[in-house]
């Protein structure tokens, strides 16, 4: 059965990003495809349930550069329990910053486990401004280039895609400003609060 | 301060009182789980309360780091790279500009002089592959210079022996 396994790699995975831009892409794909999140508990069974497909995509934030520890352990895993035909690998990977290049380093480690791996690697798609892009009429560029990775990936093809807000970065940075004061309002917390300098001061 | 922070035990002969070595591999530190607590609702406070929140502060005041890390496919292992990941709240939500790119403000951030030494089977993909990440880490992690070095496993020790004396001149 041709198919594709959809792998959340946020460790937020249920409030997540990452399962907006999983939904999207499910929704533009004219294959069938089935989600799941990583948890600590289901490793085993997710690459049991590999059998059944013939791609992955992975869908994940970049965090400290690279890929987040929730989906290294799962590589960890898969390297000890790989199915027996490799699936091909894709990627979708989103960063806050504006420049979806900040996400080169972690498809380069992905790509690097396919290849030790075997897993033959298919398409990815480089996400800039993603913690906020889809709450925004911006959105449509985020959404036309997933509805080319979902094309790609349905093809087997191998394109390198990447969007983000096309904005000027001191916009940008505005736009993120206003984005994260608003997020800290909403938990009573002040703009002036939010940009302490300080460290471990204050109380929990 | 200077700070060695390693994901494993390791036989150092420091009696220095500005060096600290942390041992990662023997603390217990959950991952992050992306709530932004420590940007939005704690802010510079990690929401868990596990020995990460003694380890972070430590980064942040360090004015010379070294990192001790297993490299995996090109990444940091995961013990390392879970301390990382829990040191968010050295930073603030907000964003700057740094060399042209966006990335967010700091803290009260020492800038350091970082040395990581990778570990362990690594293959030339890998290292090319680590030294970029390290390179993109430097911007975000207040790297004012810093330097890549991989070891074998069994020449680890010596390794770090050999970058910690360098130190002491």
């Amino acid at each position: 059965m041709e198919g594709i396994m959809i792998i959340n790699g946020s460790p937020r995975a249920p409030k997540s990003n990452s399962k907006k831009y999983a939904e999207l892409f499910a929704k533009y794909c004219t294959v069938p495809s089935e989600y799941f999140a990583i948890t600590n508990k289901n490793h085993l069974e997710l690459c049991r349930k590999m059998e059944n497909y013939t791609h992955i995509l992975f869908v994940f934030p970049l965090y400290v550069d690279g890929l987040p520890v929730t989906l290294m352990n799962f590589l960890k895993t898969l390297e000890e329990q790989s199915p027996k035909t490799k699936l091909q690998v894709s990627v979708l990977v989103n960063c806050g910053f504006i420049e979806p290049e900040q996400n080169n380093v972690a498809v380069k480690i992905l790509q690097c486990f396919c290849k030790k791996q075997g897993y033959p690697f298919g398409s990815v798609l480089r996400i800039g401004s993603g913690e906020a892009i889809l709450n925004t009429p911006l959105k449509i560029f985020a959404i036309w280039k997933i509805k080319q990775l979902a094309t790609s990936v349905a093809k087997g093809k191998n394109r390198n895609l990447k969007t983000t807000m096309p904005l000027p970065k001191k916009i940008f940075i505005r736009a993120s400003t206003n984005y994260w004061e608003n997020y800290g309002k909403r938990n009573g917390i002040t703009p002036a609060q939010m940009a302490t300098m300080g460290i471990e001061e204050g109380s929990v | 301060m200077n700070l060695i922070l390693s994901d494993r035990r390791i036989e150092l002969p420091i009696n220095n009182r500005s060096t600290e070595f942390i041992d990662l591999s023997g603390l217990q530190i959950s991952n992050c789980i992306g709530c932004f607590g420590c940007w939005t609702k704690t802010p510079g406070k990690c929401v868990i309360r596990d020995d990460a929140v003694k380890v972070y502060p430590k980064i942040a005041e360090s004015c010379k780091i070294l990192y001790i890390t297993k490299v995996k496919y090109g990444n940091y292992d995961t013990i390392m790279k879970t301390m990382l990941e829990r040191s968010l709240p050295i930073q603030q939500a907000f964003i700057r500009l740094l060399n042209g790119e966006t990335h967010h403000i700091q803290r009260a951030v020492a800038p350091k002089q970082a040395t990581v030494i990778g570990y362990g089977n690594i293959s030339n993909e890998e290292q090319e592959i680590f030294k970029q990440l390290v390179a993109r880490n430097a911007s975000n992690m207040c790297f004012e210079d810093y330097r890549v070095i991989f070891s074998h496993e069994d020449t680890l020790e010596q390794t770090v022996i050999n970058e910690v004396t360098s130190w002491k001149e």
